[in-house]
């Protein structure tokens, strides 16, 4: 079997996997839409049409879309790795309130060009800052990040609205002071004039451009490739001195610095401040984009712009079908992909291994 | 003081007691949060409509099986991993409970109360009333159940095998999804029974109600070294510091923020110090482990 | 009157056949051997016949009758018990938890009857001439103990037919004589005792039937006894082999370099003490120790990975390891050949920041051609690869580095002849270049045509060193010497 026939076996078993997830998406959303009561038809048409028919709501589904291109990106990261990361949520909201804060209290005529390298710095920082605590724990002592993530993020709620109460927030209101001219990223509109009026900023271009850069380059690098061979068998890379902890380190302190940039289109592209609660679900959404999206940068866009599309369909079709709706059909997606993935890789390996058998038979 | 842990510590401890039966078994379980949502709500649901107690009870029992079920099924037939099935269940959860909150009684957020119930709420009186709950009783007997079953009975034997070395248990002729099957199910229905004791405290559903006591559980769990009897004292740390939050409730605004956090600094500064560097720090050696299938 | 019998049985793994047309008789009240090389399908035939694989063609019969349902808890119920090469035993039970696991008596409430239990294992010991408490943990037991719990294990379910897949490969030679003396015990009790081995000199000395075995067929099946020992184990030894190539001649000792490898006095309680041994440039130094003697903790202060605790170990050139156990230290099945083939060397492989594919191509073809393991393609995971082929890939990694010493652990582990005749080539070839050689063992052959000298390690420290003719009594005596304390 040639490197290139290998090559298209994985790709098509990942294609699979991700039609599997998306059609099982559309089954339970129609089935779903049926249990109360309405046309699966007629919800499917009106939601497309709320999303992708108009450049508004084109425009909306990107703008949902965006902090989920990086949070689906932290998650993969972690998981490359074989850890997950269920603290985005957490990361992100510490680093929303951070370059909320910063950015409301920049020098008043300060320019984009610095301002925005330092509120980036500052949400990938504080992004990370919030998951160190995981990370050392996990690659010290062993200590599963499913559970100090989680605790990080309650923790977090906890602490951004002590921040608030202490000061953070504008006299009066439970919200930071508006950022500073300089430190707004501007809406697309300014580019394309039919999105007007939808919060998409330039926060998406960078996410995409985020995604593809990350995905591109992390299998070139000698950590990306550790990683994953840390993951799979961690003794083996030990016996080999690869630097087991460190790698797991990295990779959480990296997911959680890809987390915190999730704020830009929220606060800075949008509302301008922060607020508790703005940017919430993004983390959760973003493990079903990781486990959808499979690493590859088609997977994850695409999935990305999945559950925005469905996050505006929520609220499109909220008077016939609750929103409640829309995380109930994550975990139906979720648990699809994971069944398929099983199943698939099965398969391949089968092949791959009854392949080499012929091989050696041949000798 | 001692009513209110006593209050605090049942939800708790069901739910690290239904931690501790299904990992044992090998089987991951990051769903006890969701199937303390899924038993509270079907317990109030149930109670509310046949306007028994016990048959609400009954019910989240039962719901909570189902979940374990489902979860299982996905691990063991559907080779997911155990994490990404909880996730799932714990998202399905939490949308599926507003869902059928708004569904069956039009609010999003709470449920109708419960009829009945007194109303002490301090001293002697709340003590009398913790002391006399079912849920207690429940936990009492769960508490001393568990571990019997486990060291001392045939299933609970294979159970701790299965957690062990599922290689062994299948060549020894045993089932080893039956057998995790059965210890799953009955976990989570302990984590419902756990839902459905907050949720009869406070004679309603409140929409997330569980709060993160199904991660603290699963961390009592873990600081337990996956045994019976050391989470239970575990839950009741936890149930203390829960405690000293309703307590102190009111008592310092400045505070408000520290008690908050409390009970998750005290997990992590817990999961810190009391890690076990030998042998993972006794966790069942095949738990969460994908079995090669060559 | 056969007791267990194989009808022609064949089994695939995938499009691999393990083994076909295969036909096997066991009668009770001797030991009959199943022998072959490795790969040869033993191990596969029996766990057929077991009833723990299902048969693909063909059927198993016990005491006439067919094992129908075909599966393992119906061939135990049926008195057919199997003791695997690697001990299914469970470190956190106890001794009489894992005896009992599967069949325990019951009272009320599923409650577990220990006291029958344990009256029953006790009685089961005794017949066995064994001795161990049956309330400790078996994470506690030494190897040699574990055997006789397995045993025990089977025998507690009343089986009348006992197999044991390669028993001696972990055991001391004593330990092994120990074994057979049980061994005949249980025959002679009129029980049928099986043993798969690929050690022809016990079977000549033990066993009164042999079926042999190759490629998955079943070449000869005889009694054992007629003919004077030494001539039966050359039958044996032509069965097995078929066209037995001469074994490749060991060069002559070359003049030994300067002591490129140095270790003084190396401690590491309670594992490891006193350890104190010295390689040469162009010398092959045999360690010779089973499980639970500190290789495996010896191996690992040599990688770098154990610190000792006092003693100092001095190497005057850059180390290369290869650990025992490849599935478990040597390879990531999940990643391609080529991630595997360059483990741990990605540093030599980044410039700017970024890796140089190309390059790191390169030099995992030429490593895997060099390995000789078939098929060829850097892609494919390593789990996709058999046994000896991934022994192959590691044995090359571990020489490709340009190491002048040489840390080989095992390094013919589960591989064919074939395949064990290149790597001993290598091993030799690297040698004769000037390379610094250790290699650890159980397989005293093994090491007697590899290396010039064998020291031997037991119980944590070196016992005893001597030259490679020495015969395997000598080497069984000092295995078991008393180490002073």
């Amino acid at each position: 079997m040639s490197r290139r026939r290998l090559w298209t076996a994985q790709l098509e078993a990942d294609a699979l996997a991700i039609v599997v997830g998306l059609a099982a998406a559309h089954l339970a959303f129609c089935v779903l839409v049926w249990l109360y009561g309405e046309s699966p038809w007629a919800m499917s048409r009106e939601l497309f049409v709320g999303t992708w028919g108009t450049p508004y709501g084109a425009g909306q589904v990107l703008f949902k879309a965006t902090p989920l291109f990086f949070t689906g990106l932290a998650v993969h990261v972690a998981l490359r790795a074989g850890l997950f990361n269920v603290g985005v949520e957490g990361q992100l909201a510490v680093a929303s309130l951070a370059v909320g804060a910063l950015g409301a209290h920049l020098p008043l005529h300060v320019h984009a060009v610095v301002a925005w390298p330092l509120l980036f710095a500052v949400a990938m920082g504080s992004g990370a800052l919030w998951s160190l605590l995981p990370a050392v724990l996990r690659s010290r002592f062993g200590t599963h990040e499913v559970i100090t993530t989680i605790l990080m993020n309650r923790l977090a709620g906890v602490a951004v609205n002590v921040a608030l109460g202490v000061g953070l927030a504008e006299a009066g209101s439970v919200r930071t002071p508006d950022v500073v001219l300089g430190a707004h990223l501007p809406r697309l509109s300014t580019l394309f004039p039919p999105l007007r009026g939808s919060a998409v900023s330039f926060a998406a271009p960078i996410a995409v451009a985020t995604v593809i850069v990350v995905v591109v380059l992390l299998p070139r690098t000698r950590y990306g490739r550790e990683a994953v061979l840390v993951a799979a068998n961690p003794v083996a890379c030990a016996a080999e001195r690869i630097p087991v902890g460190r790698r797991l380190l990295e990779s959480l302190v990296i997911s959680g610095a890809l987390a915190g940039l999730a704020s830009l289109g929220t606060v800075l592209g949008y509302k301008g401040y922060y607020e508790q609660g703005l940017g919430a679900g993004a983390g959760v959404t973003g493990i079903a984009v990781a486990m959808l999206g499979r690493g590859r940068i088609v997977g994850m866009l695409v999935a990305a712009l999945l559950f925005g599309m469905l996050a505006q369909g929520g609220l499109v079709l909220n008077a016939h079908v609750p929103m409640e709706v829309m995380e109930v059909l994550q975990a139906v997606v979720v648990l699809a992909v994971a069944l398929g993935d099983g199943a698939v890789r099965r398969q391949v390996m089968e092949a791959l291994r009854s392949v080499a058998v012929r091989a050696e038979a041949r000798v | 003081m001692l009513a209110q842990t006593l209050r605090a510590s049942v939800p708790y401890v069901l739910a690290a007691q239904g931690g501790v039966w299904s990992e044992r078994s090998g089987v991951v379980n990051v769903a006890l949060e969701g199937t303390m949502l899924v038993g509270g709500l079907v317990s109030v649901a149930v109670a509310l409509t046949t306007g028994s107690l016990a048959a609400g009870i009954a019910a989240a029992a039962l719901s909570g099986a189902l979940v374990g079920l489902v979860h299982v099924c996905a691990v063991e037939l559907g080779r997911v991993d155990g994490i990404v099935s909880g996730l799932a269940i714990n998202l399905a959860a939490a949308g599926g409970t507003r869902v059928l909150l708004r569904a069956w009684y039009g609010s999003s957020s709470n449920s109708p109360s419960l009829a009945g119930g007194s109303s002490a709420s301090t001293g002697l009186a709340l003590l009398g009333r913790a002391l006399v709950d079912p849920m207690t009783l429940v936990m009492l007997v769960v508490v001393i159940a568990t571990p019997f079953v486990l060291q001392r009975t045939r299933l609970g034997l294979r159970v701790r095998g299965c957690g062990e070395s599922p290689e062994v248990l299948r060549a020894a002729g045993v089932s080893v999804s039956r057998t995790r099957a059965i210890a799953v199910a009955v976990g989570c229905a302990l984590a419902a029974l756990g839902g459905a004791a907050l949720a009869l405290e406070q004679r309603q559903f409140q929409s997330g109600m569980s709060g993160g006591r199904g991660f603290i559980a699963l961390a009592a769990v873990v600081l337990a070294g996956w045994r019976p009897g050391r989470a239970t004292l575990a839950c009741a740390a936890f149930a203390i510091l829960d405690a000293v939050q309703v307590v102190l409730q009111g008592q310092a605004r400045a505070l408000e923020g520290l008690l908050q956090a409390l009970p998750y600094l005290a997990t992590l500064v817990a999961l810190v110090v009391f890690v076990r560097r030998q042998t993972s720090g006794g966790a069942p050696a095949a738990l969460g482990r994908a079995e090669r299938t060559s | 009157m056969a007791v267990l019998c194989a009808v022609d049985v064949e089994k695939r793994f995938g499009s691999c056949v393990a083994v076909s047309g295969a036909s096997l008789r066991v009668e009770p009240g001797r030991i009959h051997a199943v022998v072959g090389e490795n790969g040869a399908g033993k191990s596969t035939l029996l766990r057929v016949m077991a009833g723990q694989l299902a048969p693909d063609h063909g059927h198993v019969e016990i005491d006439g009758k067919r094992l129908a349902p075909h599966t393992a808890a119906e061939a135990i119920a049926r008195g057919v018990g199997m003791v695997a090469q690697h001990f299914q035993l469970i470190d956190a039970l106890t001794v009489l938890e894992n005896a009992i696991l599967g069949v325990e008596p019951i009272g009320a409430f599923g409650v577990v009857d220990v006291a029958a239990a344990e009256a029953k294992l006790e009685g089961v010991l005794k017949d066995l001439g064994v001795r161990l408490d049956v309330r400790a943990l078996v994470r506690e037991l030494g190897v040699g103990d574990r055997q006789r719990l397995e045993i025990a294990r089977v025998l507690y379910r009343d089986a009348q037919v006992v197999i044991l897949d390669e028993p001696t490969a972990v055991l001391t030679p004593r330990e092994a004589t120990q074994l057979y003396e049980t061994l005949h015990r249980l025959a002679d009790g009129g029980r049928a005792v099986v043993v798969v081995t690929h050690k022809l000199d016990e079977v000549a000395t033990h066993a009164r039937a042999v079926t042999v075995l190759r490629r998955g067929r079943v070449i000869a099946s005889r009694e054992i006894g007629d003919v004077p020992r030494d001539e039966e184990l050359r039958r044996l030894t032509q069965d097995v082999m078929g066209d037995a190539e001469p074994a490749p001649t060991r060069r002559a000792r070359p003049a030994r370099g300067e002591p490129l490898l140095e270790l003084r006095d190396v401690e590491r309680k309670p594992q490891l003490r006193a350890i104190s041994l010295s390689v040469h440039a162009g010398e092959i130094l045999g360690v010779a120790g089973v499980e639970g003697s500190g290789q495996g903790e010896l191996v690992r202060v040599l990688a770098g990975l154990l610190v000792p605790a006092s003693g100092r170990v001095v190497a005057k050139a850059a180390i290369s390891v290869l650990h025992g156990d490849r599935h478990a230290e040597g390879l990531v099945l999940d990643a391609s050949l080529q991630d595997n083939l360059l483990l741990g060397e990605l540093a030599h492989y980044v410039r700017g920041g970024l890796l140089r594919a190309s390059r790191m191509e390169a030099e995992a073809s030429a490593r895997l051609a060099r390995s000789g393991a078939v098929p060829r393609e850097l892609d494919l995971p390593a789990q996709a690869l058999s046994g000896g082929n991934q022994q192959k890939l590691v044995v090359e990694r571990a020489m490709s580095r340009a190491a002048k010493i040489l840390v080989l652990a095992h390094p013919t582990r589960g591989v064919d002849v074939g395949a064990a005749r290149a790597i001993h080539a290598k091993i030799l070839e690297a040698a004769s270049q000037g390379v610094a050689i250790l290699v650890f063992g159980a397989d005293l052959d093994e090491l007697r045509a590899l290396c010039d000298r064998i020291v031997v390690l037991a119980r944590g420290t070196i016992v005893g060193e001597v030259p490679a003719d020495a015969d395997n009594e000598r080497i069984g005596a000092l295995m078991l010497t008393e180490a002073a304390s």
